[in-house]
């Protein structure tokens, strides 16, 4: 065998070498995340407690606005945080911030609703927010439902 | 330099293809022009590196580096030519001359990047342009003792096509090596410019250690050429493919893509200058093709790099919210947890962010090892989603080689 024969040969076997090892190693391959689609059918499952039945609200409204926008949950929910975080995502989603909002509270009432029949929640506590939903300005509604949720997981 | 200009990576990137642009297009009409005074030329294009570095250095505005940068290039491009004949002048022979002007050229293009991240470690980016200035008035106390170089008597020829366009897309293949990997450590893994800059050194190291023995294990130019692009070839393929983020798993890909520096340009340059044509105009070519392939490797990568950093941010917090959402962390915890992670993503901007503080949490909880536990594999993930953002990259790079291989397999070798 000639010597640029081995040459060329060693070359291609390191390089042969170092892609297959990499490859099963997992190298350049990244599964997305799956992401659960906000408008497919939710399994409710029993709450135990306060904070799980708050936590089945806070996703169940994220869900039925994600739903309603075309959004991923994800999305929303970091909509959620602020006011001005809200005023982000409606303009990366060329929607109106009316729109986003009227989106949320929809998903709220639902939420409460579809809580209230599982018996998750009383009637009282239902009225509560719904009184939250759709009386209260959302930068306040957001900031109500933040102190909540802060208080319940202290 | 993004932060003080408040420019975005796509804009600095045109700090390097300005430069490269203008040494294109100025190499051969330099190199024409100081075959008949290389001495006073090179001179002169060692006064305008200087001055147009220390114009980069100073800079308040982006532009001025950029001006600075297309003046630095003619500079260069008269130095580089004239640097052919003032070799041959000192040793007195035009194959050895050949081989010290294309060594120096490889040792320059890959030392470049781990230099450039040292001092800007130590001392910002400025600090580059600052040191180049005294620096590039150095070889002008050499030149002044020199001889008057004897003129070469060859007749001007056509450029040799193949030898050039291999080098010009074996150049875009290297681009995406030198560029792409100090972004990766330094902008995806977050590794300090200083540090990022002694790993590169991997790759010029390999480049002049198999340099070295390169001729003697395979005498044949087109050979030596095509095992190099295999060698770069099959390095960019492995950072493409890496399995893990950190700068250890760079190693082995960084020796091959050296390797194949090392065998490639020399073996290129040597066959575009063979034949009976002058060797600095023919030499002028080489520089013009190197350089324009690195062009055309930023221009072809740079929106690939960004257009998949952006894609990464998206899917890495969609990935963080939905790793923190479906979590088993106590159900109002979580939300906040989620928030926090959020706001480090937003707030990294395409760099590896350490979201593992916004888990830490008080150890008597009841979630405690079920924080620790989604923090990690969230960690985990988003190392990955940043090392896959160059994936494409690379392997285009890799392709680019593959390309220059093609083109050196028609290549028919002149005898020296």
């Amino acid at each position: 065998m000639s010597r640029s024969v081995v040459v060329v040969a060693g070359a291609v076997a390191l390089s042969a070498a170092l892609v297959v090892t990499y490859a099963a190693l997992g190298g350049g391959r990244s599964t997305p995340t799956p992401v659960r689609d906000p408008c497919g059918k939710r399994i409710s499952k029993p709450t135990h407690g306060v904070q799980e039945a708050t936590e089945q609200i806070v996703l169940a409204t994220a869900d039925g606005a994600a739903c309603e926008l075309g959004v991923t949950r994800e999305e929303l929910l970091l909509a959620l945080g602020s006011g001005a975080d809200l005023d982000r995502f409606a303009s990366r989603h060329h929607v109106t911030r009316a729109r986003a909002e009227q989106a949320i509270r929809q998903g709220l009432v639902r939420a409460i609703d579809d809580a209230q029949q599982r018996g998750a929640i009383g009637g009282t506590t239902a009225g509560l927010l719904h009184g939250i939903a759709d009386h209260l300005p959302i930068e306040m509604m957001l900031a109500v439902l933040e102190k909540a949720a802060g208080a319940f997981s202290s | 330099m993004m932060r003080h200009f408040h420019v975005g990576i796509t804009q600095v990137a045109w700090v390097l293809i300005s430069y490269n642009l203008v040494l294109a297009a100025a190499a051969v009409p330099a190199a024409h022009a100081v075959r008949r005074r290389p001495r006073s030329l090179c001179l002169a294009g060692l006064v305008v590196f200087s001055g147009s570095s220390l114009v980069c250095g100073l800079a308040h505005v982006f532009w001025l580096v950029l001006a600075g940068r297309c003046l630095q290039a003619v500079g260069a491009a008269f130095v580089i030519a004239a640097a052919l004949l003032l070799l041959d002048a000192i040793h007195g022979s035009e194959s050895r001359a050949v081989q010290v002007w294309v060594r120096a050229g490889i040792l320059g293009a890959a030392l470049g990047p781990a230099i450039g991240g040292i001092v800007t470690q130590l001392a910002g980016w400025e600090a580059i342009f600052l040191v180049q200035a005294p620096v590039a008035l150095v070889p002008i106390l050499a030149l002044w003792r020199l001889e008057t170089p004897r003129t070469v008597a060859a007749p001007i020829t056509r450029p040799r096509w193949a030898p050039n366009l291999a080098l010009l897309l074996g150049s875009a293949a290297l681009s995406a090596a030198l560029f792409l990997l100090v972004i990766l450590l330094v902008n995806g893994w977050a590794l300090d410019p200083a540090v990022a800059g002694l790993v590169v050194t991997l790759m010029p190291v390999a480049a002049v250690v198999v340099g070295r023995f390169a001729t003697p294990v395979a005498p044949g130019r087109v050979v030596r050429a095509a095992a190099g692009f295999v060698l770069i070839a099959g390095g960019l393929a492995g950072l493409g493919l890496l399995p893990h983020a950190g700068w250890a798993w760079t190693v082995v890909p960084q020796l091959l893509v050296g390797a194949g520096l090392g065998f490639t340009v020399a073996a290129l340059t040597e066959e575009a200058l063979a034949g009976r044509g002058h060797p600095v105009i023919h030499g002028g070519w080489t520089i013009a093709s190197r350089h324009a392939g690195i062009v055309v490797g930023l221009l072809v990568l740079t929106p690939v790099f960004t257009h998949e950093l952006a894609q990464n941010k998206t899917e890495a917090k969609r990935a963080g919210a939905a790793i923190v959402i479906d979590s088993s962390i106590e159900p109002l915890h979580k939300l906040s947890v989620a928030r926090a992670v959020l706001r480090e993503l937003d707030a990294a901007d395409g760099r590896l962010p350490d979201v593992r503080p916004a888990f830490a949490s008080d150890p008597t909880r009841p979630d405690s090892a079920e924080l620790t536990r989604v923090g990690a594999s969230l960690q985990d993930r988003l190392e990955r989603a940043v090392t896959t953002a160059f994936s494409l990259p690379f392997l285009i790079g890799a392709l680019f080689a593959l390309a220059a291989l093609a083109v050196v397999s028609v290549t028919k070798e002149i005898a020296p």
